[in-house]
């Protein structure tokens, strides 16, 4: 059912900083169901396994893997567009999900691939939380408490009343 | 209910049975986090659209069945036992995949979910993979609405929104891939009502939906310039 915003406060993704385990048995599975070509598919999937990194802040997020080519992605929550969750056969029945982070750029594939993580809903819907937009409007427009300018203007004008 | 439809019905559940237990399809529509005093509406796409799926499946079944028909005719006049020998064969190649194939538009219809919210929007589609994308109004773009003439005839339309970034990648095949953003609310019968919905939040928003944040330096408002010119009439008269 619909879970209100702050039910997720109890969620908390700093602690995911490694895929599951079952991420390896998933990457296992695809691996045999190209028969033959095993090998050249798990070898690169396992490694990537080994060396997957997340890192999940107060305003971003990083995911870092790979041994001979390092690949390293960063981004901020406020600048995510649009979340995928992909769920095929197999990740479903691991309890795992494929969620796509898309940014603004010009790619049609998606910025991050974020894989192996065994609460994905709950990861989305706190990405989502984290949004631009997912949060009342007007709520980031009132963020100034004081206005400088108009104090001063205000300072200004009834100093030069008093002197006239 | 008549007998066969009764039939139809029970082995649907079946398939929905096996489907919900073993392929782990979720039978509940999707949920999105809400805001204190926000509601949810979900809904599936019209009745409509199910009509129009199927009236395109018949019109096809009609010309591939029709194809095979005289194919088989053909070959049965040539040598009347090949024709007899095939004749089984041709038969499961007319109707299995038909079964299929109707099937297919059911599940279709019935796994395809779209969730509304004041501020986002989540599709879920697909059966091997399921698919859910989630957008907030704020990220959102332009929205079109799209319907050919047999969609109309059926009184559905398509509504498409589009997020920043979105370029098309033809794959090798020429077959246009997914593209990640773009949300597509397919075959519902009250677009506009959806499309008026989206506009009215996207003309709320002052930002382009690309990230920007709303907290830039305060712009001088009607306040400031009232102050200014109580300034300058102050320093008009010495």
């Amino acid at each position: 059912m619909a879970q209100p915003v702050n039910a997720l406060n109890n969620f908390n993704p700093g602690e995911l900083e490694r895929p599951d385990s079952s991420l390896l048995k998933y990457y296992a599975l695809i691996s045999l169901l190209t028969g033959p070509g095993i090998v050249v598919m798990f070898l690169p999937l396992f490694f990537k396994y080994e060396t997957l990194r997340y890192k999940f802040e107060d305003d971003g997020m990083s995911m870092s893997w790979g041994i001979l080519f390092r690949h390293e992605i960063h981004l901020t929550y406020r600048r995510i567009q649009d979340i995928h969750l992909s769920r095929n056969l197999i990740q479903r029945w691991l309890g795992l999900a494929t969620l796509s982070i898309q940014t603004a750029a010009g790619s049609a594939s998606p910025e991050m691939n974020i894989e192996g993580i065994l609460k994905p809903e709950q990861l989305r819907d706190y990405l989502y939380s984290k949004m631009r937009g997912a949060r009342s409007l007007g709520e980031d427009g009132e963020q100034h408490p004081h206005d400088e300018a108009l104090t001063l203007l205000r300072e200004i004008r009834d100093l030069l009343r008093k002197r006239s | 209910m008549s007998g066969l439809e009764k039939t139809t019905e029970w082995v649907y559940r079946g398939i929905w049975g096996v489907l919900t237990n073993w392929f782990r399809v979720p039978s509940e529509p999707p949920a999105l986090p809400l805001a204190p005093g926000e509601h949810l509406q979900s809904f599936r796409p019209s009745e409509g659209f199910l009509r129009y799926l199927k009236f395109r499946f018949w019109v096809l079944l009609f010309v591939v069945d029709i194809a095979l028909l005289i194919a088989w005719l053909g070959i049965t006049a040539a040598s009347f036992l090949i024709g007899l020998w095939l004749a089984p064969l041709a038969l499961a190649v007319i109707v299995l995949p038909d079964i299929v194939a109707y099937a297919a538009i059911h599940l279709r219809y019935d796994t395809t979910w779209y969730v509304l919210t004041h501020r986002s929007l989540r599709i879920r589609r697909g059966i091997w993979v399921i698919h859910e994308t989630t957008i907030t109004f704020e990220n959102i773009q332009n929205i079109s609405l799209e319907s050919g003439p047999l969609e109309r005839w059926f009184g559905i339309a398509n509504v498409i929104v589009d997020t920043a970034g979105g370029s098309q990648e033809k794959s090798s095949h020429g077959k246009p891939k997914e593209n990640f953003h773009r949300g597509i609310i397919e075959g519902i019968d009250h677009p506009d009502e959806i499309r008026d919905l989206i506009l009215n939040r996207l003309r709320q928003s002052r930002s382009s939906g690309l990230g920007d944040e709303h907290t830039t330096a305060p712009a001088w408002g009607t306040q400031h310039v009232a102050i200014l010119r109580d300034i300058r009439d102050s320093l008009r008269q010495p």
